[in-house]
């Protein structure tokens, strides 16, 4: 059996598509209705908290259990077995067979996604070789550190040179070294052509990464789109503010929509289109400041600010109903 | 189907590669060759040995005719010291003293109405030397005992030979269109060793399946390889691959066996010998040997992906071996009535079969229709149970924490 080459559509026209995904286990739904358009050439994330649905929905990509409702297509092309020889997924559990060598499991994971045993060997070397590891690769993995493990675990995702990735919480329990280590190699392989699903319930580091993300709370979608375009969505600005006493900013401040205590910190919501210096010469008359700052939103504060507008607009469709 | 065999290379070689593997695809034949050949060899070395044995002879003739009857029977290796000291009480001691000091391997007493009451004595110093009295001595002296009367009665020395015939044998079991000429012992007790064979192999490597497939769960490996190949794939190719390293294993156990017994071993006065046995038996041999474990070691790959633990799987997996118990209890029904309605219907239970119609075999000749018919229906059966063990492998390989149930099992098995 030959591996399969499809049609990829061109840069920015979108290569894996997924429309109204739904699965429930017993009483629990946990993807409710989840719809995604992946750019080809991007990182897209895949974001929401932990049990918003994230792994159910990509262990459904992978036909790893079996969705109730939804269409999933790849280049055009319904998702079928051999199509999904093209994607590599990482998942958040993975191990190895710690009693192989590195190249053979190289090898193996290659094999089984079709690559030629011969080709398969030739690629394990080149790979383990290019992640630094050349002196293990007729170790067996139990010599490698959790570090080297992560380095030959992601040569194993894309040793097949796949269309498209999954990265499933790649970054979660790892050390900054390991993160970085990990990033250094995902921006490698997006610049050589390859599309990234990027799965993970940490904002920032998927803010870092990302060209495009959707956000899932609950198995239900809350917002997607270029994160340009998201930010263009919600143009609201923040101000961060402390007092040295500790103390609160006064309640009555002019265009705020919102105030948070996060570490110490108040982080004000500025309404769009105000100026957020204005806000400096009535928080300066509260008290003693020993923080005034103002930025646009984080990824995490669009999230809140998302998930709130989509509950009032739920409520405002109840009251209407009523 | 390339991405299966791809499991089966790695599951295959993984195992041959062992050393463990290796040690025991050796120690097997060796083990074997100890315990079936040892005694025999034993017992051959000490035949070979020089003997001396001290005689006292009262009658003053039987010791020369026996020692002139050993060289006729081609006893060589048993040289007859006679003491000369007539064949009083004294002498007797004397030759005890020898025997004690080992002078001599053992003593003889002939009394001197030896021909009237036949009632020689035999000293030694161990139990070992009883083989030289019973294959040497005891025969030759029988027979000077016996052309002597033969002798004193009168009978003619040709006729003696006629008077002296044994029956000899001959035992024939009668298979459908053939006459074959066999010892119905070698296929009772070959029978027996070789359907142990299947119970042991099928047990211990059925079972294996269910450790691997837990291990495979805790290596947390599972779910990368389910993103290339469906469960029921990967299930199938660890099994089969699995198999086909026991079924190297066996053939090679079974090649030495064969190669073993070809050199006439017995064990407990049967004896076993393998290459009496026609290809048919050695057909039969490897498919309900491979079938046998097919069926179980499914089911047991579809228990451990549904446990955590060995502990977990033990509710499960302890009915499962009971099927493999079960008919080890019910062979001796089967062989004491190979042909009967209760062994052939028990024969034809597809979990029973690889034991109950194999030993059938082994033993009978059942119509070649049942025979097919029971691999037919353990086909079907393992058809079944990859299905079955399938889809507890899609449910249960990516449950962590929850110990799982019946009523969990069931559940899966409904989906």
């Amino acid at each position: 059996m030959t591996p399969i080459k499809p049609d990829l559509p061109p840069v920015g026209e979108p290569l894996l598509v997924v429309d109204g995904l739904a699965k429930r286990y017993g009483a629990k739904q946990a993807v409710a209705d989840v719809s995604l358009s992946i750019p080809r050439g991007a990182i897209y994330g895949f974001l929401g908290p932990n049990g918003a649905g994230k792994t159910t929905t990509i262990r459904s990509l992978m036909d790893i259990i079996l969705p109730d409702a939804g269409v999933m297509t790849f280049a055009g092309q319904p998702l079928t077995r051999r199509l999904r020889d093209r994607i590599g997924y990482l998942p958040e559990e993975r191990g190895l067979y710690r009693k192989m060598t590195c190249q053979d499991q190289l090898a193996y994971l290659a094999q089984l996604k079709g690559v030629p045993r011969r080709e398969a060997m030739a690629r394990a070397e080149q790979w383990i070789v290019r992640m630094g590891l050349g002196d293990y690769l007729k170790k067996k993995v139990d010599n490698l550190s959790k570090g080297m493990q992560q380095k030959l675990q992601f040569a194993a995702t894309f040793i097949f040179e796949p269309d498209l990735v999954i990265l499933d919480e790649v970054f979660s329990g790892l050390d900054p070294l390991n993160i970085e280590l990990l990033r250094d190699l995902i921006l490698e392989q997006k610049q050589q052509g390859t599309t990234i699903l990027f799965s993970t319930h940490m904002l920032a580091e998927a803010e870092r990464l990302c060209d495009a993300v959707c956000l899932i709370e609950g198995g239900q979608k809350i917002l997607d789109g270029p994160l340009d375009d998201i930010r263009r969505g919600f143009p609201f600005q923040m101000v961060r503010v402390a007092y040295k006493d500790g103390a609160e900013p006064p309640a009555d401040l002019p265009g705020t929509i919102g105030r948070r205590l996060e570490e110490g910190t108040w982080r004000l919501e500025v309404e769009a289109g105000r100026d957020p210096g204005e806000l400096l010469a009535p928080l300066a008359a509260a008290g003693p400041l020993s923080l005034f700052a103002a930025n646009r939103p984080t990824l995490s504060e669009i999230f809140l600010a998302a998930v709130r507008r989509q509950r009032d607009g739920a409520a405002t469709v109840e009251r209407s109903v009523s | 189907m390339s991405k299966v065999l791809t499991v089966i290379r790695k599951e295959y070689l993984e195992r041959v590669r062992s050393k463990a593997f290796l040690i025991g695809t050796l120690i097997g034949p060796a083990l074997m060759g100890l315990l079936v050949l040892g005694p025999t060899l034993v017992a051959r070395v000490a035949e070979d040995q020089d003997r001396t044995v001290g005689v006292v002879d009262a009658t003053g003739e039987v010791g020369a005719a026996l020692a002139a009857k050993l060289a006729e029977l081609g006893d060589d290796h048993v040289t007859l010291r006679i003491l000369d000291c007539g064949g009083g009480d004294a002498c007797v001691d004397e030759l005890k003293a020898l025997v004690r000091s080992e002078a001599v391997d053992a003593g003889l007493v002939i009394p001197a109405d030896f021909f009237e009451h036949p009632k020689p004595v035999f000293y030694n110093t161990s139990v070992g030397a009883e083989v030289l009295r019973g294959d040497a001595l005891s025969p030759a002296l029988n027979r000077v005992l016996r052309e002597e009367r033969f002798k004193r009665e009168g009978v003619a020395a040709d006729r003696q030979t006629y008077l002296l015939a044994s029956a000899d044998w001959s035992s024939l079991t009668l298979t459908e269109g053939a006459e074959e000429q066999s010892n119905a012992d070698v296929g009772i007790i070959g029978g027996i060793v070789m359907v142990m064979m299947i119970y042991f192999m099928v047990l211990v490597y059925g079972q294996q399946n269910l450790t691997v497939v837990i291990e495979e769960k805790s290596s947390r490996m599972v779910e990368v390889l389910l993103a290339s190949l469906k469960p029921e794939e990967l299930m199938f190719g660890k099994v089969m691959g699995i198999g086909l390293a026991t079924l190297t294993q066996v053939a090679v156990w079974t090649l030495a066996g064969v190669a073993l017994s070809a050199q006439g071993i017995a064990v407990g006065g049967a004896n076993i010998n393998l290459t009496l046995f026609g290809p048919w038996f050695w057909i039969n041999f490897l498919l309900f040997y491979f079938l046998g474990y097919f069926l179980y070691a499914s089911l047991f790959a579809g228990i451990g992906a549904m446990c955590n633990s060995i502990q977990d799987a033990q509710q499960f997996s302890g009915p499962l071996t009971m099927g493999l118990v079960l008919p080890i209890m019910l062979m001796m029904l089967v062989i004491k009535a190979p042909d009967q309605t209760v062994a052939t219907v028990l024969s034809l239970v597809p979990f029973f079969s690889p034991i109950l119609m194999f030993m059938r075999i082994s033993v009978s000749s059942p119509p070649v229709w049942q025979v097919v018919l029971s691999w037919l229906l353990l086909g079907l059966t393992i058809w079944w149970s990859v299905k079955a063990s399938g889809k507890l492998f899609r449910a249960g390989i990516l449950l962590y924490g929850a110990s799982p149930t019946w009523k969990s099992l069931a559940q899966a098995l409904r989906s």
